[in-house]
């Protein structure tokens, strides 16, 4: 292949300021100067925020007239703007896998605050090694894939049930996937729900009436997705279908009705797996004994009738909630759930407001420890005092302590110190206690294994971004939507369904998708077959074919995510990775250790 | 000490109809205006009120006898409560209760 060598190349340098981010510590001009007569540069400019659509302007004008044939952008991390480059690189007419980032802020800039020579040195040293990676690279094209326009929903609460009618809407075959043996999810069992009030069983039976009714969607109850294999686009989901399936056979799959364990090809998945309550332990606040709910079951015996509240025969006129139970616990302990669960203060403020509505003489002791009936929710909070709530705040080092009350009477007597108060001890007589019990991750641990979707530290499902990519995981194709991910209200978990919703019809409504080619490539002649390569793969990408007498290993480059963990294991260095090639890494670690001598 | 709470003390206490307590946010405004100097001030009376510290109120005479019903917390006040007429039904109370009048 005949390729201009590094020194006849035309390379543009672009060193960003970054309005001070960088030049505060790194001697700009010195980085320019020093790199301007690099072989292969044309053009060296700095810029103070290369990322302005005006600098964009300028890089792209200066690709077309000096007919650039590489960039390099020494700016921030190339998680932040390779993205950017990629496109400014296209929008010229320059291929994007011929643009460079360097990242002279995160690794030198902000890592070198104390040592200004040290950080211009350091930055001198990584422009050189882009400029040098930057000669050795040739146009790349992206793979592309077909994809199939079909996807998987996993999980038939009231997210997973939305997403699918939104996803037929489109035009898309849909596999709803779930585990118990009825859809509807947590949502499906509740009565009147904030903010209005409409009835939780009757928003999810109407969901399912059209669910059934669409022929876009084959619905599994009772079953798993117990295996994934095949790449972005073209997915294969091994779905064990336990008790009674109760599919409609649409989308030319095998009727699930006798199926056990049923394969179907899709294009993209959807998880929607919700989330579960926490259960308080034994005596935690006085739980497991008589009186002592949590917030799921109150509202069951607050839906269960229309009349006076009565508990195990006896009617309830005192009620306390306590806030946070099992929300918010302390910083260090271990298996600890730190989050906030989001819908609990408002759930309790709403039902607090059907039991004053029932009876406006049924006195409410709400215990809290920060009030988060967060933007139009306040009303709720707001109308739940005017009904006759009445709120006490407990600090977190004095927590409330349930105990039953002497006597034949029963009830049970919450001791608290509230802070309104001034810290005094209060003794509360009730009939009831309510633990306000909120979200926990809930224990997937198979289908996790099988997807593969990273699991934060908090044991929810992460996204790749929390603000501009908050429903895509960073396994392609496979979204995450509703509580899965963190407390949601079913507001917020529907949301975010038909967000993941979009994202998938993104890729399987074009009918094909684009991969970064940066993938490993095999060669044939040099490959001998002795299956390290295979071994390395954490994707499964690496197989191996006949060619002529011998075998050799063929990657999949739908599947190779380019990681570069089978290159350097290859006994006969047959392996390369596009974008990353062993001769682009040499010059890099070359460039930079001309710098520091 | 532990005070125990009287859930239906407000209804023994007979409030005005105006009484609007309930909207108390406990923000402050009323206490940083008593020019007073009450030793309790007034968002914690209300406070007590609503919990039904029976006892806590009867102790607090002192506190409201020595209000001076000026009014200027019911004129900062942001959730409109009615702090004076509240004081006067507590001295009703008070009378009623603590000195048997």
């Amino acid at each position: 292949m005949s390729e201009p060598s590094p020194a006849d190349r035309r390379i543009g340098v672009y060193v960003c300021s970054c309005g001070g981010n960088i030049s505060d510590y790194v001697d700009v001009p010195q980085v320019i100067e020093r790199v301007r007569d690099e072989p292969g540069v044309v053009v060296a400019r700095r810029a103070m925020f290369t990322c302005s659509d005006a600098t964009q302007q300028e890089i792209i004008a200066d690709i077309r007239q000096q007919r650039l044939d590489g960039l390099v952008v020494a700016s921030c991390s190339p998680k932040l703007h390779t993205e950017t480059f990629r496109a400014v690189a296209r929008r010229a007419g320059l291929n994007p896998y011929q643009y460079t980032q360097v990242n002279i802020r995160e690794q030198c800039s902000w890592a070198h605050t104390d040592d200004h020579d040290g950080a211009t040195g350091k930055a001198i040293g990584l422009v050189r090694a882009g400029i040098a990676r930057t000669a050795r690279t040739r146009p790349l094209e992206p793979i592309t894939v077909e994809t199939v326009p079909r996807a998987l929903v996993i999980g038939g609460g009231i997210t997973g049930l939305r997403a699918a009618l939104a996803l037929a809407d489109l035009g898309l075959g849909v596999f709803l996937v779930e585990r118990e043996a009825t859809l509807g999810g947590w949502v499906g069992g509740f009565g009147a729900m904030f903010p209005h009030d409409r009835d939780g069983r009757t928003l999810i039976a109407g969901l399912v009436d059209r669910v059934r009714a669409r022929e876009e969607i084959t619905v599994f109850t009772g079953a798993e997705v117990v295996s994934r294999s095949g790449s972005f686009g073209n997915y294969r989901a091994g779905i064990r279908v336990s008790g009674t399936g109760t599919g409609i056979g649409a989308n030319g799959g095998p009727d699930p009705k006798t199926a056990e364990s049923i394969t179907v090809e899709v294009g993209a998945v959807l998880v929607a797996t919700g989330f579960d309550t926490y259960e308080p332990g034994e005596g935690e606040l006085g739980y497991g004994q008589g009186g002592v709910l949590t917030l799921p079951q109150f509202k069951t015996l607050v839906d269960a009738t229309d009349g006076p509240l009565t508990h195990q025969g006896r009617p309830v006129r005192t009620i306390a909630y306590i806030y946070c139970v099992g929300s918010r616990q302390p910083h260090g302990t271990p298996g600890a759930n730190e989050h906030c669960s989001r819908f609990c203060c408002t759930a309790t403020v709403h039902t607090a407001l059907r039991v004053s509505a029932r009876d406006a003489s049924v006195r409410q002791y709400h215990l809290y420890r920060d009030m988060r009936s967060y933007g139009k929710y306040e009303l709720l909070f707001d109308a739940s005092r005017r009904a006759g709530s009445r709120y006490l705040k407990v600090v977190d080092d004095q927590p409330p302590e349930v105990a039953a009350q002497d006597g034949p009477a029963g009830g049970l007597t919450v001791t608290a110190h509230d802070a309104l108060a001034g810290g005094e001890e209060l003794a509360l007589p009730v009939d009831l206690v309510v633990l306000v019990t909120g979200a926990v991750p809930r224990a997937n641990e198979e289908l996790t294994g099988v997807l593969k979707i990273p699991v934060g530290t908090d044991r929810f499902y992460n996204e790749i971004h929390p603000k501009l990519r908050p429903v895509e995981t960073v396994v392609d194709g496979v979204t995450i939507a509703g509580a899965c991910q963190g407390p949601k209200t079913s507001i917020e978990a529907v949301t975010s369904g038909l967000a993941a919703v979009a994202q998938s019809a993104a890729i399987l409504k074009r009918g094909h998708a684009e991969l970064d080619p940066l993938v490993a490539v095999v060669d044939p002649l040099a490959c001998g077959w002795c299956d390290r390569c295979q071994d390395s793969c954490p994707y499964g990408a690496i197989g191996r074919a006949k060619r002529g007498e011998s075998e050799v290993a063929v990657i999949d480059e739908t599947v190779c995510k380019g990681c570069g963990g089978c290159v350097p294991v290859c006994p006969r260095d047959a392996i390369d990775l596009h974008g990353y090639t062993d001769t682009q890494i040499t010059s890099m670690i070359d460039g930079l250790a001309e710098a520091v001598a | 000490m532990t005070t125990t709470l009287d859930p239906d003390l407000a209804d023994q206490i007979g409030l005005p109809g105006t009484f609007a307590a309930t909207a108390c946010t406990n923000c402050g405004v009323c206490t940083a205006v008593c020019p007073a100097g009450l030793d309790l001030l007034p968002r914690r009376l209300m406070h007590l009120v609503l919990l039904g510290a029976a006892d806590r109120l009867r102790a607090e005479t002192e506190t409201i006898y020595s209000c001076l019903l000026c009014g200027l917390c019911e004129e900062q006040c942001p959730a409109g409560v009615r702090i004076t007429d509240t004081m006067r039904a507590l001295r009703h109370y008070c009378n009623r209760t603590t000195f048997g009048l």
